[in-house]
């Protein structure tokens, strides 16, 4: 599985776009909305940490589910066919891009902790990092699966506007962009079942002095099920069709 | 144990039969052209072959294996005919990883070598010309040194030139004692490349052969004559009557006797004879089958 590791990583150096999509974006996001206007009406120095977690789980989520599911163009491309014709087991391909993808989410977790730090002058005790950035980077495992399971299901064609509608729809009734707390009541609720809320929540509690609560732990641990459900019901459906790309 | 083990495969999409009871054994070390006008099922015969079309009827064995306990054996290459190249891959990762997953691979500079592509393992796959993008999936078809080697229509996309190449490259491969199938539609790649060959039409298995009878079999010319009363199917030779404008057009797999044998009967008028071209040959073969 490592060398096909280590082919997916090439290919993410040499995908720009991405980084600029995933770590530019949230990057400036997150000085624009703490140092004009604080999005949580609270003051700078709540927001500086708050909004740090949520515009790098953003880019995270945006890594790994935007690079799993180009999972949909190495399948039209009739190149999953041909790894079916080495010795490489299918099961090492689809882990082997999951665990690539994950590579795509550690840029925007360490840029967006380091401009906590050096723009917002975020200061935090060393343990809460040691936390915080594994929490951010690896808890967003399940979005790499649902990306794998997007990449599966989609064709070419709906692929793009389909990841877009998911991470969007998650991200903003997740509470990334705005906080839960300002969002009416239903949605609030409604948001604190998502796979994005559970994930950005454990790192928020972290951040503010205490520890991830057992709900988001669970919640979290429930959708990757899910997801990793999702990703081997479309791998099964994609080997039936593989022949007919 | 032979290479390739085809029994009774059938194929049908939809309700159009693809592959209609094919059979076809393959011993080790043979080099084998499946011939076939568009359409006679080749690539789709190669599909089960490799075990990426469940065949409807029948059963495929690589070195008596499933297809994918021989591929994952790492005894198959295949070069397919478009695509199956990782886009924002350069031409030297794809090689590093196939070289990496075969067991007993060739070194990467000698892939780059037989295919030619010795400069440019930095490329990335979308900016290779079409020449160089085949020449790149037949290097990586090879790379892991598979016993048994499968390339559908391989020359498809080359120039003349290039196609020499090419065969050149497949030739020194196959010289080192491996299975080697190929589709075609030019008789003359078959001829020149194979040891054997085997004709598709529509289907079917209408020829097998070493290239010599095949070839005989399917060098069929044309004789044409201004029409006369006489029954020319009955001709020596003759596989096909047809008439245009007032010419009888005959194809025949023995121009000569059935010249002669036109002559001998008075019905010589306007002589023309003419190499058929190779749907001809075929049309030919599948009326002598018929």
């Amino acid at each position: 599985m490592l060398p096909y590791i280590r082919l997916e990583l090439r290919r993410l150096i040499r995908t720009p776009g991405l980084l600029i999509f995933t770590v530019l974006m949230p990057l400036l996001s997150y000085v624009l909305f703490t140092n004009i206007n604080t999005v949580t009406g609270q003051d700078k120095s709540v927001a500086a940490v708050y909004t740090m977690v949520s515009m790098a789980g953003y880019g995270a989520i945006g890594g790994l589910l935007n690079y799993a599911s180009g999972l949909v163009i190495d399948r039209s491309v009739g190149w999953l066919r041909q790894l079916r014709l080495t010795p490489l087991p299918p099961v090492k391909v689809v882990l082997g891009k999951g665990l690539a993808a994950m590579a795509a989410g550690l840029p925007p977790v360490l840029a967006l902790c380091l401009a906590a730090v050096f723009i917002n002058g975020v200061r935090l005790d060393a343990w809460r990092w040691l936390a915080i950035v594994p929490l951010l980077w690896v808890g967003a495992l399940p979005f790499a699966l649902l990306g794998l399971g997007l990449g599966y299901l989609a064709t070419s064609q709906t692929a793009q506007p389909l990841n877009l509608l998911v991470y969007l729809g998650l991200s903003i009734l997740g509470g990334l962009w705005l906080p839960l707390s300002i969002m009416p009541s239903w949605v609030a609720a409604i948001g604190r079942l998502l796979p994005t809320h559970a994930y950005a929540d454990m790192s928020w509690r972290v951040a503010f002095g205490g520890a991830p609560s057992l709900g988001d732990v669970v919640t979290l641990l429930v959708w990757l099920v899910a997801f990793t459900g999702l990703a081997i019901f479309g791998y099964r459906r994609s080997v039936r069709r593989i022949a007919v790309l | 144990m032979n290479a390739v083990d085809l029994q009774n495969l059938s194929y049908a999409y939809g309700g159009v039969r693809a592959v209609e009871d094919v059979t076809l054994p393959v011993r080790a070390g043979e080099v084998v052209a499946v011939l076939g006008p568009n359409g006679a099922g080749k690539s789709t015969t190669l599909l089960m072959l490799l075990g990426l079309l469940p065949p409807r009827t029948g059963t495929v064995r690589l070195f008596g294996r499933e297809p994918s306990a021989a591929a994952a054996a790492g005894l198959v290459g295949a070069m397919p005919q478009a695509g199956g190249l990782l886009p924002r891959s350069t031409v030297g990762d794809l090689l590093r990883f196939l070289h990496d997953v075969y067991p007993h691979p060739m070194p990467i500079a000698e892939a780059l070598d037989l295919a030619d592509l010795t400069g440019l393992a930095g490329r990335t796959v979308e900016r290779l010309s079409g020449g160089q993008a085949q020449r790149l999936r037949f290097a990586m078809a090879v790379i892991g040194r598979p016993d048994l080697l499968v390339l559908d229509e391989p020359t498809a996309a080359l120039d003349v030139e290039a196609r020499r190449d090419f065969w050149t490259a497949m030739r020194a491969y196959a010289g080192q004692g491996r299975t080697v199938l190929f589709s075609t539609h030019y008789l003359e790649e078959a001829d020149d490349n194979a040891d054997r060959i085997v004709v598709l039409d529509r289907g079917r298995v209408i020829a097998d052969g070493t290239a010599a009878d095949v070839k005989r079999r399917v060098a069929v010319r044309t004789v044409s004559v201004t029409s006369l009363d006489a029954d020319y199917a009955a001709l020596p030779g003759v596989v096909t009557v047809a008439e245009r404008a007032g010419r009888t057009v005959l194809t025949s797999t023995d121009a000569d006797a059935t010249v002669l044998a036109l002559a001998s009967a008075g019905l010589l008028r306007d002589l023309e004879v003419v190499g058929a071209g190779l749907e001809e040959a075929y049309l030919a073969l599948t009326r002598l089958e018929a």
